[in-house]
């Protein structure tokens, strides 16, 4: 297995509801090596948003431990946690997400701006990344002007410019139609193998699954399945 | 990074427009609203301390409670060396002018010396002639004058035009003045009106009657004697400097050795112009009014754009989930919010100063003429109401539009800190 850079201890957590607690993970563990391109599948509920969320360093967990790179987030302050996000997590959704008052170009340089990058020293940067996932000549138009797979795409772009360690994409592709969803699995399958970015779905979506290299199922906050794309068990 | 939000803040209008057209609306009423009271307030002051108060008053006690009778016996006499004490013992910025206030039965003969029309008159001797007197400057004599010119001559007077109007009297015209002399006697005495003035006050230009003070002193048999010696500050000098000087004066005024001629019984005060007509009840009620006001506006302007924060936060709760989500630290996101709110505070509070003072000025320079409505009145105010453009006025303006505006940036923005970024998160993608 290639370097961890996520690992994930015997990780519980709790949502209170009204009285009620809500059990939304039950004890999973996992790791997820540098360039990963795997998916956590499985039905409404079974977790798959609130695993994103904690290896995000959103959320923490109730019990257990998220590690990246054998760094504890528990031990991160909130501060600590917000430039962890900055520097090493790039996030894709589900409904993009994009600045509508800021232009494709200026949303693709957000995250740079707000890692303190200056503008001047980085726009060269941010028009090949425009140019990689084929938008160069829509890079001075407004996501109102584009169609939802370019806005996707957009969002991807958004996601890598800041050369993350690892990517969380959750349902990417849920408001594509399959040839949108087809090229964007595509896309970032080549700046997966480009940028050495791993990259985790969250996702009901059957498309997504026959282009990742491994599935985590999700039933019930627990994982039921962890296979590879050989059909081979990941040990955990 | 200011730049790029702010490049943002200006393409949305939702999140610039509205709030920015509060905090201009807000900052335009108070400066205008401000402009407007200090104008009326402050010409109210300046005509009544010309015309009758002074900034400070020096007044025998016993003339000052029977002021409505003109008792002249009760004026004060060596005038040189009152002025020097005066002079001595005040502060150096004040100017001192002597005045005798009296009343008289003006006549108006016909080509046989007899009566033609007659009425009570108010008059006030002052320096009229002297080269250095300012009291032609004080009053805006030259430019209130209607028609004819300033006294040159022995026992020439300016008369209120519509005095002259009623009368019937026109320049040139020779008029008698009864009255009561110094010592009790009747005085018979003529006049030529040299000119006709618009004092721009209603209650004066009825009944106002203005003598050389020399000529005044003639007639009334009060040689080297005036009524009241009326104190004048530079403009600029606050109201509050007016009590030091009095309160210090009054403190010399019991070590002073009082000139020969003066009465056994006479006692000399120092008044304020706060102390006259009531004056300084109504100008702690205008602070308080204005203070009512400029609160009163604040407050809405705070709480439309607290309001306009939470819209505006809905609105944008997208955009936060996003910006947390993507690193940005709380308190950064915090103050990057109270600079938007600094920058639309700082814009809304330009225009709104703009227009409020553009308003002030325009007031200021041409005026509202309102003499129909004072015409009865009796007040000191003159007919045409004109604002003041102050410095004070655009500080009672500017700081509460962009307190405001930073102030209900924030408070909306206490919705954030509230939140966790998942519950945010969670919410963005639900947005």
């Amino acid at each position: 297995m290639s370097e961890t850079l996520i690992t994930l201890e015997r990780v519980c957590k709790l949502y209170q509801v009204g009285e009620e607690n809500f059990t939304a993970l039950n004890d999973v563990s996992l790791e997820v090596g540098k360039g990963a391109f795997m998916s956590f599948v499985g039905p409404s509920g079974s977790g798959k948003t609130t695993l994103l969320n904690l290896i995000g360093g959103l959320d923490r967990p109730t019990t257990g431990s998220v590690l990246f790179q054998g760094a504890n987030l528990e031990n991160m302050s909130r501060n600590q946690l917000a430039a962890y996000r900055r520097k090493n997590i790039g996030f894709i959704f589900q409904t993009y997400n994009l600045l509508p008052v800021y232009s494709v170009y200026e949303n693709v340089l957000f995250p740079l701006i707000l890692n303190g990058q200056k503008e001047n020293d980085v726009r060269t940067r941010v028009e090949e990344m425009v140019g990689k996932v084929g938008l160069r000549d829509q890079i001075n138009k407004k996501p109102a002007q584009l169609s939802g797979g370019q806005c996707q795409r957009v969002a991807i772009a958004r996601a890598l410019v800041k050369d993350p360690l690892l990517i969380l994409a959750d349902e990417p592709t849920a408001n594509l139609d399959s040839e949108n969803s087809r090229q964007i699995l595509e896309l970032m399958l080549e700046l997966n193998r480009e940028y050495k970015a791993a990259v985790i779905f969250s996702t009901h979506d059957e498309k997504v699954t026959r282009f990742v290299r491994r599935e985590v199922r999700l039933e019930d906050g627990k994982v039921s399945w962890d296979k590879r794309s050989d059909g081979t068990e990941v040990e955990s | 990074m200011i730049r790029f939000w702010f490049r943002g803040l200006m393409r949305d209008k939702s999140r610039f427009l509205f709030p920015f057209t509060v905090v201009a609306v807000g900052v335009t009423l108070v400066v205008a609203l401000v402009g407007f009271m200090e104008g009326v307030f402050m010409g109210m002051i300046d005509m009544t301390s010309n015309l009758d108060s002074g900034h400070l008053r020096l007044v025998n006690k016993a003339f000052y409670d029977e002021e409505h009778l003109r008792p002249l016996d009760r004026a004060l006499a060596n005038q040189r060396e009152t002025h020097d004490w005066l002079v001595k013992h005040s502060n150096q910025e004040v100017d001192w002018s002597p005045r005798i206030r009296w009343r008289a039965i003006l006549d108006v003969p016909d080509e046989q010396g007899e009566t033609r029309s007659q009425t009570p008159v108010m008059g006030m001797g002052l320096d009229l002639k002297s080269p250095d007197s300012k009291e032609i400057e004080r009053l805006r004599l030259k430019s209130s004058l209607v028609e004819g010119t300033l006294p040159k001559g022995i026992n020439e007077m300016l008369m209120g035009i519509q005095l002259a109007e009623v009368l019937d009297v026109s320049v040139g015209q020779s008029v008698t003045l009864l009255g009561q002399s110094f010592d009790g006697g009747m005085v018979a005495d003529n006049y030529k009106v040299a000119g006709l003035v618009r004092f721009g006050v209603s209650a004066m230009d009825k009944k106002m009657v203005l003598i050389d003070l020399t000529d005044a002193q003639n007639t009334f048999y009060m040689e080297g004697m005036v009524t009241d010696w009326l104190g004048y500050f530079p403009p600029s000098t606050d109201f509050d400097s007016y009590e030091e000087v009095k309160l210090s004066m009054s403190a010399s005024l019991a070590d002073w050795t009082p000139p020969k001629d003066w009465a056994k019984d006479d006692a000399p005060i120092v008044l304020s112009i706060r102390d006259q007509q009531n004056i300084g009840a109504i100008m702690d009620k205008f602070r308080v009014i204005k203070g009512f006001v400029v609160g009163t506006f604040t407050f809405l302007m705070v709480l439309v754009l607290w309001n306009a924060g939470i819209l505006s936060g809905i609105h944008r709760y997208g955009e936060m989930g996003l910006r947390l989500a993507f690193g940005e630290p709380h308190w950064k996101l915090i103050v990057a919010l109270a600079i938007e709110g600094l920058w639309i505070g700082i814009l809304g509070s330009a225009a709104g100063s703009l227009l409020g003072g553009g308003f002030s000025w325009y007031l200021q320079e041409v005026g509202l003429n309102m003499g129909d409505s004072f015409a009865q009145s009796g007040l000191m105010i003159n007919d045409v109401v004109r604002a003041r453009v102050t410095v004070g006025g655009f500080i009672q303006g500017i700081v509460p539009g962009v307190f405001a505006s930073v102030a209900g940036t924030l408070v909306a923005s206490m919705a954030i800190f509230q939140r966790s970024e998942a519950n945010l998160f969670r919410e963005l993608e639900a947005g």
